[in-house]
């Protein structure tokens, strides 16, 4: 009995550290992802004030890691990348126009996409992550999960420009 | 006594450069919001004006501003949104009640600078108004059954050249239902940040290329020597080349005409500053050029004259 409860704790505490590593691995992935670019962003709506509603496509073998990926890759894609439009809603151009300045403000960048960074204070998700059946696809090994994100981008952008990682449209005056 | 030289010392020192400071910094383009001649036109907000013999149909801005309130809530809209970033724009309402209180004034100084220049109303009010940049606005309401969507136009165009700096248009939502005024505030906030993009692309480059004007050279008829007169083994039309490519930035500027009787020079960048570090607009910049032939060898007596913001003549061989 005691060699069966010692062994199951064991086996308990291997599957525990398991689960931990493939989960910790798959978010290193999503964040490496996020870095190379690996992500789509499709404009929904641009007409509210201070915020963009963005439907972000983001890839993992975890589907609950890429749904969370998604505010990240949202507010990257905002700031380095911006999206295209549709026909009735106009796309937008990213933040920068400085293609390098993710390497150039690197020491500003890395604590602000870390997990937990301040990124999170300018997105939420819409209807609290739901995914709707079409924005859940399975393409090989990876899920690909389309999430609707809200970005807070007149705040985002006074924080990059407080903090002179972009420039105002006031400044050199 | 040798401590309080010191320390007056120090204060005048500390003043001289927190002026210099504020002197060296540029002049904040200013941006103005007007309704578009298309817009005018549908709308029915334009007036005639007698053009030296031939009626011209120009905008009547003042009429649309106190007579339509879809265009008083874009105007407001934009105003608010460009405050946010920091960079109110300039009424025109109030420009509008400048020009009517300076008009008599305006009447008096065209003839007394005589058939040299000419200005339409639109020119005086961009000399009023001193907008750098007008922001132009259309919308047209399309409407297919009980569907309708607005097609929003936003333009940025330089004063000094008229050349369109940053844009923005699209067509939204058809939409049943929804009023006017959302679907032109939805409007205004889905174009105005692309709009913004390319006007900061526009200040960088006039930071890094300068400021784009146009200059001509005339002469009056009384005046004995022309452009081809020679100082010191060297014609008028060559020196004033030379000083243009001394003084704009990186010798940029493209002479389009060049006669005895006459120069144009189209594209001619000014720096932001001049040589003291003051920061200039295209006046300041003819200025030191009206100064410059004034002096000998040339002593030449001329006349500077502005039209708009952006064109400047010299009249070279009276005032």
């Amino acid at each position: 009995m005691k060699d069966f409860l010692k062994k199951s704790s064991i086996m308990f505490l291997v599957i525990i550290g398991f689960t931990l590593t493939v989960n910790g691995q798959s978010k290193k992935k999503a964040d490496k992802a996020t870095e190379d670019w690996r992500y789509e962003i499709d404009a929904v709506q641009t007409g509210t004030q201070g915020t963009y509603l963005v439907k972000v496509w983001s890839y993992s073998k975890k589907p609950e890691v890429a749904i969370d990926q998604a505010k990240k890759n949202a507010v990257h894609g905002i700031i380095f990348k911006g999206f295209t439009g549709t026909q009735s809603v106009p796309g937008q151009k990213p933040l920068t126009n400085n293609v390098n300045l993710e390497v150039e403000k690197e020491d500003f960048f890395r604590p602000f996409f870390a997990d937990g960074g301040k990124y999170m204070k300018f997105v939420s998700l819409s209807n609290d992550g739901a995914v709707a059946a079409g924005d859940r696809m399975k393409v090989g090994k990876e899920y690909k999960i389309g999430v609707i994100v809200s970005v807070n981008v007149s705040a985002l952008r006074k924080d990059l420009e407080n903090a002179s990682v972009i420039k105002s449209l006031n400044s050199g005056f | 006594m040798k401590n309080i030289l010191k320390r007056k010392y120090f204060i005048s020192l500390l003043m001289l450069i927190i002026t210099s400071l504020g002197f060296s910094q540029a002049k904040k383009p200013t941006i103005m919001i007007v309704p578009s001649d298309v817009w005018c036109t549908n709308n029915g907000y334009m007036m005639e004006y007698d053009n030296q013999g031939t009626k011209v149909k120009i905008p009547d801005y003042k009429r649309a501003f106190q007579e339509n309130a879809e265009l008083l809530l874009v105007t407001a809209k934009l105003s608010e949104l460009m405050a946010e970033r920091e960079f109110p724009l300039e009424s025109m309402e109030g420009a509008l009640k400048t020009l009517a209180s300076e008009s008599a004034e305006d009447a008096l100084l065209t003839s007394k600078t005589g058939a040299g220049i000419s200005e339409s109303p639109i020119d005086k009010l961009k000399k009023t108004a001193k907008a750098d940049i007008w922001m132009q606005v259309t919308w047209t309401i399309n409407q297919i059954g009980p569907k309708k969507s607005i097609t929003f136009i936003l333009q940025g165009l330089d004063a000094y050249t008229n050349k369109q700096v940053a844009g923005a248009s699209g067509t939204g939502n058809e939409l049943i239902g929804a009023t006017l005024q959302v679907m032109l505030q939805t409007a205004v906030l889905s174009h105005l940040d692309n709009f913004n993009v390319q006007l900061m692309a526009f200040k960088e480059d006039m930071f890094i290329n300068g400021r784009e004007i146009i200059i001509r050279i005339k002469k009056f008829e009384s005046w004995d020597g022309d452009l081809e007169k020679e100082y010191d083994g060297k014609e008028l039309n060559t020196i004033i080349e030379e000083w243009l490519t001394k003084n704009t930035v990186q010798g940029r500027f493209s002479t389009v005409e060049s006669t005895e009787n006459m120069m144009l020079f189209k594209q001619v960048r000014i720096p932001m500053y001049n040589e003291a570090g003051t920061a200039i607009d295209a006046r300041g910049f003819c200025k030191e050029l009206q100064n410059y032939l004034k002096k000998p060898p040339f002593a030449i007596t001329n006349k500077l004259m502005m039209k708009g913001l952006g064109e400047s003549s010299i009249v070279l061989g009276d005032k």
